[in-house]
């Protein structure tokens, strides 16, 4: 009830719920200007083939599973992503919005910040509070750069978390499955802390990212 | 403010509606009867399951009585012999260590250095690496050292009830020899030989592992008596003197190695051998022993090889009675002597008996030492006439059927009778066929205990999910009856089938024929009632529905994961960290519903809804109160969730962080509940912390319902925080007891004074107390409009819910007094989860959900792993124990054991109840509905425990010859087992037969309409 007279006397509102019921009346009376209708289109250009390759250098090309040279490619092919595939294939109401450099620029930062979230969640999860910090810090940077796309859509919407949460949800999703390998007694290189979490996140955007609009 | 003038207050009362509430209340206790019948023969089902799989999993061996004869011949080369046990005496322990090895730790190396030590040891010695079979407990070891058999595994569960040994055995053989043999010591030897020792015999009580000198001292002055005094030339009546001393492993258990205790014990030990070797004449044998090791905790039982290492060494006055390898790399001591000499245990049994002139026991299958022999005759006659004896069991036990193997037994027996050097093959394959076939399964068993275990978990889910809980109630008229019937038939049948035909074969008497007829007849007898009105097919349909539902899904995802972990050795290893990240897993996904409140079709709550329109506005609560189950989440519902999910998350993963490690766990893994942290400062002042945060922690959950009233500040402010003060004076001595060296106070009796009275506070006064009904909800005159006559209640809204959790703050008191500091703060934590989520499925509407309680069965293993256990023998501890009593008593040892083990499982179980009950107003679900609810909610708690038995059942049986099998698959499953028989009881009698059914009728006294 209080949310219905926020809605009334404020112009943009915040909300991270798609819960909608509330509103739903109020989506009817008027048709929402300010909020036009956003969806992903169901192409194949927003399949991240650039994903597939960083997965393909990280556990056969890259000497034994470098993980810091990994982040480095995979900030500047998430940004080529976003500006030649993933925003291009983002309809607001009836058009495409032309990429924005300074968000581009402000999303980077934010990416960046929604680390240390990342990081506490993740120790939360169950990770080694100090002795692989950096580790852990590695694997929530590139979490986070994965959802960089959608982070970056997220701010160009208005904050409206609603249509992006999937991506996120199945990037968390990959990376939780693919704790499965880290206790089994396997003894393999790969196992060591946060390489199998990495390979999941990336299993799980590249899902995410391809199947996303369909879902 | 009695219960009698607020009913007068409140209610208005005829004649009319009397009769009516008294018939109401007659059927609901009629109902509740009927009800605890059922979950009783449900739990009967699920034991008698049990039964069958671990009488057919768990190995026996076949016992012969026969008794070897002596042989003509004199062989012996000693007249007499001391054989001194020092328990847990691991190899390292006695051999020079360097002081720049790694693990090198000047507490336990290097003090005992009279078996090494060249100077003193004029004459001849031997010393070997002692090689146990697992299990390592003592009982077990010492029938191993004496019979020269190997155990099974059903033998470690009788360490607390050593009988006498019936098959052959060394000191059997002593007596029959007409040899005197002194004994002190452990009274595990006067348990098992009492027959055969001389009348002088001074047995100690061996298990308090508290006491650390007592036994030690009586060894000491024994020796004293018998040996030391007057020197070598006093006439002794002795032939064998054995002592056996406890203080190494006692240091061990309540210390661990690493302590400045196990140092001045080693010194003690030390002196005393040498004063034996000192004292011994030419005609003696000396042998020094271990029966195992201990590991890094200082704790044994299991098969590790710190726990499987341990010590032999032979000596004689005699120059040159041995002759050792020549090769000097066989007594090797550097790196703690991992390359030292080995030598199997069973091996001491014959090479004793040729040492002194005895027939080798009749079940020996062990392999006299070659060093003994200094000649060639010598070791050809040895070998000889072990190899008599050998081929003479393998004969009349008759046991090696494969007749593959028997021609390759026969094959290397005749080459060992041409060449005596070639015995050796002989024995290793008799040892080694042995094995394999005291690891034979009963396949029938197992698999009518898997049948069982099915069926009984199709019914736990058909009654307390897939049939509404309504329903139920009313079918509860039908269960019993028609159960009673059938357990009747079916045990005619069963037993007339038996006595006749003696069919089923595997059922080998009237005891167990019953037991599965007994189980048949509940089986059926429950299945009949359901089927009368529903299909198999109808079901399947109802079981699909349910699971298209979210918070149901990520229930059986959640149960699905761990029950999965058994399917491989590393998940059960690391099922303390897995069980965690699951619990964790769950509050995360809470937390992420609070937060954005996705849309989702809860139907649950749709239903909850639906009956309390219908319901609610009946007792007076405002029809908005009564709705608001229809609402979406208000703002302040979604924060206080979201708060909750935040500190479930946060202190599982601090809990988490608590942890003993097990052993496979190596080098990933940490132990930070050990002794040290135990008694450390730190962990001390945590523990007096927590006197205060639990019972304020708690007063914050109730006054979320405002039912902070009456016997609430009574029970949570006085009794709780008076306990918690005490518990922390007792566990305070004991760590000052712990970590102070030269602590010279005998403070036992208060000790045990104290331990006394909060146990029986805690136990039996607080629950009488509870009997007596405490209510926590007060009439609020103040706010009170003077002219309509009407008042407020306090706590209306919790009335369930608050009175309920004061039987499980007794339970806690309970647990608490039985668990280490450490593990006290665990607990502390435990209840934060616990409210948490029971105010989480409070807030998302999913009292109905299987979620629930499978959240808290989560709870109880995550919280079982962070009090300092783990699924292995060896780390259960048995020092708490001895917090009651100063010996093994029969119900406190026991209780306090049980309690310790299982004390979150038996925390949740009462809990589960609460899920239904908490922040349920009175008068909007009548007394059955309610109770229907309650019971189909303990039922969940019971179907995950049973699922994870079956899966246990299931993989164990899968994995029986894997080579983890004995060390990881088999406790597991032992543990299961245990958890779930524990967890039946305290649902059935606790949750539902004691707690529920007089809650819901004394609140229904108060507030019927």
């Amino acid at each position: 009830m209080s949310l219905k007279n926020k809605r009334s006397s404020v112009k943009k509102s915040v909300s991270f719920s798609d819960d909608n019921t509330l509103t739903r009346n109020n989506l009817k009376k008027h048709v929402d200007h300010d909020n036009p209708p956003v969806y992903v289109r169901r192409t194949t250009l927003t399949v991240p083939w650039h994903i597939f390759a960083l997965l393909y250098y990280y556990i056969y090309i890259s000497n034994s599973y470098d993980t810091v040279a990994l982040l480095y490619l995979l900030i500047p092919l998430q940004i080529t992503y976003l500006v030649f595939q993933f925003n291009k294939s983002t309809v607001y109401g009836k058009k495409l919005l032309k990429i924005k450099l300074p968000l581009v620029l402000i999303s980077l930062c934010a990416t960046l910040l929604l680390t240390i979230p990342t990081t506490v969640i993740i120790i939360l999860f169950g990770a080694p509070l100090i002795e692989k910090l950096f580790e852990t810090w590695l694997l929530s940077l590139h979490l986070c750069f994965l959802a960089y796309p959608a982070v970056y859509q997220v701010f160009n919407g208005d904050f409206k978390v609603g249509l992006w949460k999937r991506y996120f949800v199945m990037i968390v999703v990959g990376a939780w499955t693919s704790c499965i390998v880290i206790p089994l007694d396997w003894d393999r290189y790969w196992q060591t802390w946060p390489i199998p979490v990495v390979v999941g996140g990336y299993l799980g955007a590249l899902v995410g990212y391809s199947i996303g609009a369909f879902i | 403010m009695d219960e009698r003038s607020i009913r007068k207050s409140l209610l208005g009362t005829s004649v009319e509606e009397k009769r009516l509430y008294r018939s109401r209340i007659q059927k609901f206790r009629k109902c509740h009867t009927l009800y605890v019948i059922l979950l009783a023969s449900l739990a009967a089902l699920q034991f008698i399951a049990i039964a069958f799989f671990t009488r057919g999993f768990l190995l026996t061996r076949q016992v012969l009585d026969n008794v070897s004869s002596p042989f003509p011949n004199q062989y012996g080369k000693f007249d007499k012999a001391v054989v001194l046990v020092i328990d847990a005496l691991r190899f390292d322990f006695v051999i020079p260590v360097d002081e720049s090895h790694p693990q090198h730790n000047p507490n336990y190396h290097n003090n005992i250095k009279a078996l090494w030590n060249d100077e003193s040891l004029k004459g001849s010695s031997l010393l070997f690496k002692f090689i146990a079979d697992p299990p390592t407990t003592t009982l077990q070891r010492l029938k191993g050292l004496t019979t020269g058999s190997l155990p099974t595994f059903i033998d470690a569960g009788s360490n607390f009830d050593g009988s006498v040994i019936e098959e052959d055995n060394l000191i059997k053989q002593l007596y029959l020899a007409q040899k005197n043999v002194y004994f002190a010591g452990d009274d595990t030897w006067s348990a098992l030989f009492h027959p055969f020792l001389s009348a002088q015999s001074e047995p100690y009580p061996s298990l308090n592992v508290w006491d650390l000198d007592t036994v030690d001292n009586g060894v000491m002055s024994y020796f004293e008596r018998h040996l030391l005094e007057g020197g070598q030339t006093r006439h002794r009546d002795w032939d064998v003197l054995v002592g056996h001393m406890l203080g190494v492993d006692h240091v061990g258990h309540k210390y661990g190695p690493n302590h400045f205790t196990m140092r001045e014990k080693q010194l003690q030990v030390d002196e005393f051998i040498r004063k034996i070797i000192a004292a011994i004449d030419k005609d003696t044998l000396l042998i020094v022993m271990g029966d195992h090791g201990m590991d890094h905790t200082g704790n044994h039982g299991g098969d590790s090889i710190d726990e499987l290492e341990s010590t032999l060494f032979l000596y004689s006055k005699r120059p040159d009675m041995w002759q050792p390898n020549e090769d000097p790399n066989v007594y090797d001591v550097s790196d703690l002597g991992k390359n030292y000499k080995q030598v199997n245990q069973i091996d001491l049994v014959p090479t004793l008996s040729l040492l002194l002139n005895l027939p080798i026991p009749f079940n020996s299958l062990g392999w006299p030492l070659e060093e003994i022999a200094t000649s060639k005759k010598e070791f050809d006659f040895n070998v000889r006439l072990t190899l008599q004896q050998l081929s003479n069991y393998k004969n009349v036990s008759g046991m090696v059927t494969n007749s593959e193997r028997q021609a390759e037994l026969d094959h290397l027996w005749n080459l060992a009778m041409e060449n005596p050097k070639l015995g050796f093959d002989f024995q290793r394959n008799l040892l080694e066929t042995c094995k394999d076939l005291w690891a034979r399964f009963d396949f029938w068993s197992i698999g009518v205990g898997i049948t069982l275990l099915v069926f009984s978990l199709i019914l736990l889910l058909t009654i307390t999910k897939l049939i509404p809980s309504i329903v139920v109630s009313q079918m509860v008229f039908e269960f019993v009856p028609w159960i009673i019937v059938m357990i009747f038939i079916s045990n005619a049948c069963f037993q007339g089938v038996f006595f006749v035909f003696q069919q089923p074969a595997f059922v080998s008497d009237t005891l167990w024929c019953s037991l599965l007829a007994t189980a048949v007849g509940i089986v059926i007898g429950t299945f009949i009632p359901i089927f009368d009105r529903y299909n198999i097919k109808w079901m399947v349909v109802r079981f699909v529905e349910d699971l298209s539902e979210y918070w149901t899904r990520i229930g059986v995802l959640l149960l699905t994961v761990h029950a999965l972990l058994f399917t491989s050795n590393s998940f059960t290893i690391w099922e303390d960290r897995i069980v965690a990240f699951l619990l964790i897993t769950l509050g995360m996904l809470t937390l992420y519903e609070f937060v954005f409140v996705p849309k989702r079709q809860s139907t649950s709550a749709l239903l909850t809804a639906t009956i309390s329109e219908k319901q609610g506005t009946a007792s007076g609560a405002s029809q908005s109160t009564a709705n608001s189950d229809s609402f979406p989440l208000t703002r302040f519902a979604r924060l206080l969730g979201a708060y909750h999910s935040i500190v479930l998350v946060v202190c599982t993963r601090i809990a988490s962080t608590i942890t003993i490690c097990r052993e496979e766990q190596g080098e990933y893994c940490t132990p930070t509940f050990t002794t040290e942290t135990n008694y450390s400062l730190w962990c001390m002042g945590l523990c007096l912390v927590i006197v205060a945060m639990i019972p304020s922690c708690i007063k914050g959950y109730y006054n979320l319902s405002s039912s902070y009233q009456a016997a609430a500040p009574i029970w949570i402010d006085i009794f709780l925080k008076s306990f918690l003060f005490t518990n922390f004076i007792y566990w305070t001595l004991a760590a000052l007891e712990n970590s102070v060296s030269d602590w010279s106070w005998n403070i036992t009796v208060l000790k045990f004074t104290i331990s006394r009275i909060i146990a029986g506070f805690a136990l039996i006064a607080s629950n009488i107390g509870w009997m007596m009904g405490p209510l926590c909800i007060k009439l609020n005159l103040h706010n009170a409009d003077t002219k309509s006559h009407r008042a407020t209640i306090l706590g209306y809204s919790n009335i369930y819910g608050a009175q309920y959790f004061l039987l499980v703050i007794n339970a806690l008191m309970g647990i608490f007094l039985f668990n280490k500091p450490l593990a006290q703060v665990s607990l502390y934590l435990m209840c934060n989860q616990m409210l948490s989520i029971i105010e989480i499925f409070h807030l998302l509407k999913l009292k109905e959900n299987i979620v629930g309680p499978f959240a808290l069965a989560l709870l109880s293993y995550s919280q079982f792993f962070s009090t300092g256990h783990q699924a292995t023998i060896p780390a259960i501890q048995w020092d708490v124990g001895f917090i009651l009593s100063e010996t093994i008593t029969f119900p406190l040892t026991h209780l306090a054991i049980v309690l310790n083990t299982f004390g979150p499982l038996i925390i949740t179980a009462l809990t589960v109840a609460l899920l239904t009950l908490w922040e349920q107003p009175p008068d909007v679900l009548k007394p059955q509905t309610l109770l229907g609810r309650l019971v189909s909610n303990c039922g969940l708690l019971l179907v995950y425990h049973t699922v994870l038995c079956l899966s246990s059942f299931v993989w164990v049986t899968f994995f029986r010859r894997h080579l983890m099998v004995w060390k990881i698959f088999c406790p597991r499953y032992l543990f299961a087992g245990m958890s779930l028989i524990v967890v039946q009881l305290v649902v059935t009698f606790g949750a539902v037969a004691l707690a529920s059914g007089r809650l819901i009728r004394q609140i229904n006294d108060i507030f019927w309409k």
